[in-house]
């Protein structure tokens, strides 16, 4: 038998091999590294820097949910946001009355189950037809808040939690808390959406994907496998939309409209449609560009150089955000479509082949 | 030799205090994004005065620096650099902008006990809960559009008037109060509509409107949308039949350059002065905006004013907070200083009108409004003009807790 350490690919004999979670143990090592890095990462970093990496953490929820919805059953979906809505006003309304550990999941199902709903046009339109009806239902929810007395027609509802076990939680903890709250979500969620994908349902998804009269006549059901997906898309996004509310201690309309939705489905498609790595490199990505871009602009404006040299100085510097947005999103989509994830897939296979080429 | 180290360290220590100290100040608010025709000149007037502040020393032996930061209009921006300055730099005051931001960092604010002055007039943020450090600096947006359905009502009884207003918080926190006004004054509110940027054609708006037996349009929204809607009325040979007005941020000179002369006879709620008035908080702006290169869109801004107006208060209260705290001039003394500011003790700068009993701007713990005097202001070859005295709205404040 081989080494399982010094193996350079993955020697699947088995249909049980060719299920398990991870390949290799190397990759179990990884894994538990990683997390062990990301549990001290907070020990390093101030305050307002794990806030970002809890935006980070949660969009990844969000953006793995879009994965199962878009990148695995290839329903193109517009409407990300909205779930997370759905899953944040739950998480408002029922916070005064239950523990945090039962609104986020309560958020998930809630979401899950207007996912469902709104999966229902995927059984008979498709494409591009079918992001119209997401975008719909993405227009429709921010509409029914805007006008809804209940949910404070948009504005903001407040969700604190000052007390876990005994833990008092106030602004010195409050994102560490949190941060590990996520994660702790974040890790459970990967570990579903890997699980979920190498059983049954998982091929089902991406057979309907592919050809789904292909997958009929495989005796597959494509119309509730496009259901299932919406579904459980949603019922990620929902959860992401929980803890949004949780962390910043509100909950208000703006946070969940077209340009979040459309955010989230970049950074799918940065990160790599498909893939739990790119559902998290994708984030990180577009977070880390979006603030290095800003600083970036407020170094042209306060530079009295770079103001000289460009008659409009102050504009240049205020559209390099959304200039650097569209045009990552455009130099993905034709020179790497398959996004962050397959540099990932690169360096790994360089390093496990190293020092040979291949 | 005691006596030497003694007289030597307090020589060192006068040093040091004479060389002064750094305060931070710190706005977020869009520079770019949404809204971003507001929060530009506004994030300008803030600079500027900051620039104007240091170079006169109004806050002795004290360096204040201002930080101005463009958060896109996206609240999660708003909350980081908001938490980035608490972490690095904590600031005295917090200078914030748009509603939705705002009312989501409430509980924070009020969690760090920052005082903070937005942008936004959203009464909401003025409400409890979580309300301790707000302080408006001038009267709400519910204010403003009451006091323009009492003047229409001095004009005319049991008016029929629609409420058009941005598809946001900001747009949605003037229709409760709008509506339990017109129950008051026997006028009916036939309609609200929600109207955003990108309203190219509003025929159907109006068509509908106008069927409706409509009067009077009050806006509460930006100018954008606002100028789009009175140049259709004006094509469509509405402008003579239906009134239009608005709140604080749908008038001023960014109407009339968006609207042109469709706007004539446009009616503005406002609490600032205008560029036309001879005020010492206007002469100051026409100053600061030459001497820092400002191009006449900023300059002519009510924004820009605004911005100026909120940096003053700031500056101000920092000053007062020195004086009667030795020195000390932090997140606490700041509000102490600021809701002192009342009675013998309010603040004058020029920028917004007086009251009858002539108070420009007061707090206290209870008043977090600022600048409570307004006028309702009408648009008069090409420039707004007074058609009031200043006043507050008493039915406003019958009608905001019923």
């Amino acid at each position: 038998m081989r080494n399982p350490w010094a193996q350079t690919g993955n020697y699947r004999t088995s249909y049980v091999q060719d299920t398990t979670i991870f390949a290799n143990y190397r990759e179990i090592v990884s894994v538990v590294l990683l997390l062990l890095a990301l549990c001290i990462l907070p020990m390093f970093l101030e305050r307002s820097q794990v806030l970002v990496l809890n935006f980070i953490l949660i969009y990844a929820i969000a953006v793995l949910g879009l994965n199962i919805t878009t990148g695995y059953a290839g329903l193109i979906s517009v409407g990300q946001a909205a779930f997370m809505g759905v899953g944040a006003y739950t998480v408002a309304l029922s916070a005064p009355n239950l523990p945090f550990w039962l609104t986020i999941p309560l958020g998930g199902l809630t979401a899950a189950i207007l996912g469902f709903m709104v999966g229902i046009p995927s059984l008979r339109v498709k494409h591009l037809y079918l992001a119209l009806a997401t975008l719909a239902f993405q227009e429709i929810f921010v509409w029914v808040v805007g006008r809804s007395p209940a949910l404070a027609q948009g504005a903001a509802i407040p969700v604190e939690m000052r007390n876990f076990l005994g833990l008092e939680i106030g602004f010195r903890n409050h994102n560490y808390f949190w941060y590990y709250v996520i994660l702790f979500v974040l890790v459970l969620m990967v570990i579903a959406w890997r699980n979920l994908l190498r059983g049954k349902y998982g091929r089902a998804l991406i057979a309907v994907r592919d050809n789904d009269r292909a997958a009929d006549a495989m005796g597959m059901d494509p119309g509730r496998t496009k259901l299932f997906a919406f579904a459980l898309g949603a019922f990620y996004g929902g959860i992401a939309g929980g803890l949004l509310a949780y962390m910043q201690r509100a909950v208000v309309v703006e946070e969940f409209t077209l340009t979040r939705s459309v955010a989230l489905l970049a950074m799918a498609i940065v990160g790599g449609l498909g893939t739990v790595v790119g559902s998290l490199l994708g984030p990180a990505f577009i977070e880390f560009l979006r603030l290095y871009m800003e600083r970036l602009s407020e170094w042209m404006k306060a530079n009295p150089f770079v103001q000289s040299i460009t008659p409009a100085g102050v504009d240049v510097a205020s559209a390099l955000l959304p200039l650097s947005f569209g045009l990552v999103i455009v130099l993905f989509l034709v020179f790497e479509p398959r996004g962050l994830y397959n540099w990932w897939r690169l360096l790994r296979s360089y390093f496990r082949t190293w020092p040979f080429k291949y | 030799m005691k006596r030497a180290i003694v007289l030597g360290m307090m020589a060192m220590l006068g040093l040091v205090m004479a060389q002064g100290r750094t305060v931070n100040l710190l706005w977020s608010g869009a520079v770019t994004g949404p809204t971003s025709d507001v929060g530009g000149p506004y994030g300008a007037g803030i600079e500027d005065y900051c620039k104007y502040a240091n170079e006169q020393k109004l806050i002795p032996n004290v360096t204040l620096n201002c930080t101005v930061r463009d958060d896109q209009y996206q609240n999660p921006n708003t909350q980081r650099i908001f938490e980035e300055a608490l972490d690095r730099a904590k600031p005295a005051m917090y200078l914030g902008y748009s509603t939705g931001a705002m009312l989501q960092l409430k509980p924070l604010i009020n969690e760090v006990k920052m005082p903070t002055i937005p942008a936004s007039a959203h009464i909401g943020l003025i409400d409890p809960p979580n309300n301790q450090y707000m302080f408006l600096p001038v009267s709400s947006y519910s204010e403003q559009v009451v006091a323009l359905m009492e003047y229409i009502n001095r004009i005319n009884k049991n008016a029929k008037i629609a409420l058009v207003v941005n598809p946001s918080p900001f747009g949605r926190a003037v229709v409760d109060h709008a509506r339990r006004a017109a129950q008051r004054l026997g006028q009916s509110i036939v309609d609200v509509r929600e109207v955003g940027g990108g309203n190219l054609d509003n025929t159907a708006l109006l068509r509908a409107l106008d069927a409706a037996g409509v009067q009077y349009i009050i806006h509460q929204n930006v100018a954008g949308p606002v100028a789009n809607i009175l140049k259709d009325a004006k094509r469509l040979g509405l402008d003579k039949k239906i009134k239009q007005m608005g709140a604080v941020y749908t008038g001023g000179a960014d109407l009339i350059r968006l609207a042109g002369d469709a706007a004539e006879g446009f009616l503005w709620a406002s609490s600032y002065y205008t560029l036309d008035e001879n005020a010492p908080g206007i002469n100051l702006q026409k100053q600061l905006a030459a001497k820092y290169n400002r191009s006449a869109d900023i300059l002519n801004s009510t924004n820009y004013t605004a911005g100026m107006l909120a940096a003053a208060i700031a500056v101000e209260t920092m000053k007062r907070a020195a004086q009667r705290f030795s020195g000390r001039i932090d997140n606490e003394t700041v509000y102490q200083a600021l809701i002192g500011m009342n009675g013998p003790n309010a603040f004058k700068p020029g920028f917004a009108v007086s009251t009858k009993a002539g108070i420009e701007i007061d707090f206290t713990r209870t008043e977090q409004t600022g600048a409570e005097g307004l006028r309702v202001l009408e648009a008069k070859g090409g420039k707004f003009v007074p058609v009031t005295d200043p006043f507050t709205s008493a039915l406003f404040r019958q009608v905001r807790n019923p």
